[in-house]
């Protein structure tokens, strides 16, 4: 698909200003009412969803014209995908695929983020999306006698992904996620150095050849090694091997799950006990990648029918953000003696991204924090003593925020958590 | 407009460099070649701008939330308000809450509801603006209309001065639009920008917050309505005679919350997630309606009042052979119209989803004798476009609803189509020109929303237009502000930029 495809869609856009909000019902007042990082941040209509495809018509209709400003509302969007549910709240239309198809041409004509370049770079040269990553991909796990899974058949592959294998500050997230699955007597292993980067978040940047050959690098080592289920803690590489994967027809029968799902599997199978009491008072923040755009592919080619209605043949089923990764975590740690969960007030589908998704973090760290700084406030607003999150990209731009606010609240991954209770 | 980088610069001292560009990407956003768009943050920063307009005879445009796709066609500075969006205040005791112009009703609304309250929400939905100003609304049965909510209110002259009128221009109280300060709520709605107003709040007996439950799209709510004495339903009538006897004797008697007269095309929108489920569920409305129709919401202060409103409802009903639908009274479908339609979430599944544009026909006044039979014949004419393929079929089903206990009312018709078929956006233009002239010439009602020229209206309105063009002059002698398509298009305002919506060939010569 290229932007070219999406015209009906763009043309769709009626400036309604929903994508701009979360849904209407869901609004408890005048704080916490937006949905689109972008738009709260930056103001103009063109920072919005509507307003991007608004920008996508015109120049599909007179040629693109690549100005910085362009640039700058291209790049500066976490591609959360907020505004694609708000949106098909109300409407029958596609509106994050040809933001992703605008950004993809961006990249293909060579007007890149120079920030971007670089991750990308990096991932080109070391396979991975943490620039400077110094060492071995799996020097965490040095000791903790794990299986290497392109070597032994295991029955779950674990995908640590780039930023837990590589940041010392987060590779404590491996390690957590490693000791539970042994307490619970699961056979997994890891790829080593063979693992390498899932590709998402080259995708979400727009680069859209280097996530296919890391997709296509990543699903050899799989079907090489036999393996039948993946399950990784961060969210980004769950929507890649799940969603993105299936979408270019790579995925095959790969079994994917977020270290969410197979947790609260274990705990109700009976395999993982969480006996030890953690006193404490929790919010939870849903990854974007995996609530709403964890939600399944769903492969469909149709033609609209011709006339006045927006419909198609065969009818178009839309992804609108229901069926994303949004109870097991909750099962979860509301299994963990002691924790008391409180929610804020956008969660699941219309929950607020943390800010770091789309290459902002990179790209314009200043927006990331902001972003992930009113999330903190949000999850302060309900007396939580800690946010948890599911995703360890979350989890780095939290920490940074609260580093620069001052604010007292704690940050956990959930496997944090887990790992308290056992 | 392509300013000077001397004038730019001087737009960009008063908003910061980050709150104006004229980049092709953010104008194509605003879907014109030729605009600045400056997003002022205070009531001062937009007088600013406004004099600036002045001192260098720049036109400009000032927009709250917007709505629809309406493109500018020739060269301004276009004001986006979306930096204005605070709460000021919600006065509990004397029932008011002011508002700048970027705060959504959706907001508003969510704050009111703890407070036991509830406002005007123009029909265009939540998404748009809480200020009171002119729009009808679905919950019109209590709170009137739009232009019957307004208070007291801040507003920059298009000369850039800042007036404050009702009881703000003598106090710093809010409560009252007509004094004892000055009241010009005949003048403002033509011209100026207002920065801040006070909207009147009601009385809302229903919960502080609704129990949603469920994943978008399809939330529902975790108690029957009927557990929060609260119901819904859908009439239909044997004829547009039994409907208006429905409704005047549903508002003589005040039990009816809100009346609104949905046709089952918007009640199937409302209910249903996709198109497919749209078109589906409207045949079988179709086939089981007897005729014309309203929906009904019924809200009970305790359980006594519910059950004494319900009983009259039904009394009404059954002594004007009105019939219930079925799908209606099933608790998930009345839970959805319920929260939809008293927070207003409605509109965009009514009127965008189908085909991606309407274009409307309403009428705002009686709602009964005059406008109805107007309609019947619009609707007739409608009918041969759906039969011809170029707009939705919903068999050409008009609707309206009473306000203030049904003494006013609002009647609208539409075409729902795509706008990028041709033969669909002609017909339906075409439609408009006939029904709107049909309104005139019939003395049925005077069309609205720029469907005629407003000197053909004016015509056959006291000549307000001219009146409106004198004002226009004194309030703003260099030619600066907006003309609204309601107001002064064509109008004797010579050099005065008469619309947004369309740019006349020349200045008409000075009389």
């Amino acid at each position: 698909m290229a932007i070219e495809d999406y015209r009906g869609d763009v043309e769709m856009c009626c400036r309604c200003s929903a994508c701009k909000h979360i849904p209407l019902q869901m609004v408890k007042g005048v704080e916490h009412s937006y949905a689109c990082p972008s738009i709260a941040r930056y103001n103009f209509h063109a920072y919005s969803g509507g307003g991007r495809l608004l920008i996508a018509k015109e120049m599909l209709n007179s040629g693109f014209k690549y100005t910085d400003k362009l640039l700058d509302i291209v790049y500066n969007c976490q591609m959360c995908g907020g505004c694609d549910t708000s949106c098909k709240y109300a409407m029958d239309m596609e509106v994050l695929e040809p933001i992703y198809e605008f950004r993809i041409r961006c990249v293909e004509t060579g007007h890149t983020n120079p920030a971007l370049d670089k991750v990308i770079n990096s991932l080109r040269k070391q396979g991975t999306m943490v620039p400077g990553a110094k060492g071995k991909r799996a020097a965490w796990a040095q000791g903790m006698g794990i299986k290497d899974a392109t070597k032994e058949k295991v029955d779950v592959y674990y995908h640590v992904g780039c930023l837990t294998s590589y940041d010392k500050d987060y590779q404590k997230l491996a390690r957590a996620t490693a000791k539970i699955l042994k307490k619970a007597g699961v056979d997994f292993g890891i790829g080593y150095e063979n693992e390498s980067c899932c590709g998402g978040r080259a995708f979400q940047m727009g680069y859209k050849d280097d996530f296919l050959k890391q997709a296509k690098k990543n699903m050899d080592m799989l079907k090489k090694a036999g393996v039948k289920t993946l399950v990784t803690g961060c969210a980004d590489g769950y929507q890649a091997f799940k969603v993105l994967y299936d979408k270019y027809n790579l995925k095959g029968d790969l079994e994917v799950l977020h270290i969410t799902e197979y947790l609260a599997r274990l705990i109700k199978e009976g395999k993982l006990k969480l006996n030890k009491k953690v006193n404490l008072t929790v919010t939870y923040h849903d990854p974007c990648y995996l609530g709403r755009l964890g939600e399944p592919w769903i492969h469909w080619q149709g033609k609209k029918i011709p006339g006045y209605k927006f419909v198609f043949d065969p009818p178009k089923v839309y992804r609108r953000g229901t069926y994303g990764v949004y109870e097991p975590p909750r099962e979860v740690l509301k299994s963990v003696p002691g924790v008391k969960l409180f929610e804020m007030d956008r969660i699941k589908e219309y929950a607020w991204c943390c800010g770091a998704g789309g290459g902002v973090n990179e790209s314009n760290p200043e927006f990331a924090k902001w972003t992930a700084t009113e999330r903190i406030e949000e999850a302060e607003s309900t007396g939580a003593e800690a946010i948890v999150t599911a995703c360890p990209w979350c989890e780095k731009n939290f920490n940074q925020a609260i580093k620069e606010s001052g604010s007292d609240l704690k940050v956990y991954d959930i496997v944090e958590i887990v790992e308290k209770a056992i | 407009m392509a300013l000077s980088k001397d004038v730019y610069k001087e737009f960009e001292d008063v908003v910061g460099a980050e709150n104006i560009s004229d980049d092709p990407a953010i104008k194509d956003a605003y879907r014109s070649p030729d605009l600045t768009v400056i997003l002022p943050g205070s009531t001062e920063e937009v007088a600013a701008v406004i004099k600036l307009c002045n001192k260098h005879k720049i036109p400009y445009k000032a927009q709250s939330t917007g709505w629809m796709l309406f493109a500018p066609t020739y060269d301004f500075i276009f004001m986006d308000l979306r930096r204005m969006n605070r709460i000021i205040e919600i006065n509990e005791k004397n029932m008011y809450a002011v508002v700048e112009p970027y705060v959504i009703s959706a907001e508003l609304m969510a704050e009111l509801f703890k407070r036991g309250m509830i406002c005007n929400v123009k029909g265009s939905g939540s998404t748009c603006t809480a200020l009171a100003m002119s729009g009808h609304g679905h919950m019109g049965m209590t709170t009137s209309t739009g232009d019957r909510n307004d208070l007291a209110t801040e507003w920059v002259t298009d000369e850039g001065e800042i007036v404050r009128l009702g009881t703000l221009g003598a106090s710093d109280e809010w409560f009252c639009g007509d004094g004892p300060g000055p009241s010009l709520r005949g003048v403002y709605r033509g011209g100026g920008v207002i920065t801040r107003q006070a909207t009147k709040v009601y009385h809302w007996p229903g919960p502080s917050e609704y129990p949603l439950e469920g994943l978008s799209p399809r939330y529902t709510l975790s108690k029957k309505p009927s557990e929060m004495n609260m119901m819904v339903r859908y009439f239909s009538f044997p004829s547009i005679g039994k409907l208006i006897e429905a409704e005047l004797k549903i508002g003589e008697s005040e039990i009816a919350f809100e009346l609104m007269g949905f046709c089952p095309s918007m009640v199937s929108s409302n209910i249903t997630t996709s198109n497919e489920e749209d078109f589906e569920t409207l045949e079988q409305f179709t086939r089981e309606v007897q005729g014309p129709g309203f929906m009904v919401i019924i809200v009970g202060n305790f359980d006594e009042d519910f059950a004494y409103k319900k009983k009259v409802l039904a009394q009404i009903i059954k002594e004007t052979d009105g019939e219930s639908l079925k799908a209606v009274e099933d608790p998930d479908a009345e839970a959805t119209l319920l929260f939809q339609c008293t927070r207003v979430c409605a509109s965009i599944r009514e009127t965008f989803r189908a085909g991606g544009m309407f274009s409307s026909m309403m009428v705002q006044g009686q709602r009964y004798d005059n406008h109805v039979r107007w309609l019947e014949e619009a609707a007739v004419l409608k009918r041969e476009l759906i039969e011809k393929g170029l707009v939705i079929a919903d068999d050409g089903q008009q609707f309206g609803w009473g306000e203030e206990g049904g003494h006013l009312g609002h009647t609208e018709i539409f075409c729902r189509y795509n706008p990028y078929d041709e033969k669909s956006s002609k017909a339906v233009q075409e439609w408009l020109a006939k029904v709107g002239k049909r309104a005139l010439d019939g003395c049925f009602a005077v069309p609205s929303m720029g469907i005629l020229p407003v000197d053909v209206i004016g015509k056959r309105a006291s000549n307000y237009h001219i009146w409106f063009g004198k004002l226009k002059e004194a309030f703003d002698p260099n030619g600066v502000g907006e003309n609204t398509g309601f107001s002064y298009v064509g109008a004797d305002t010579s050099g005065v930029h008469t619309s947004i919506y369309q740019k006349p060939e020349k200045a008409s010569p000075k009389k």
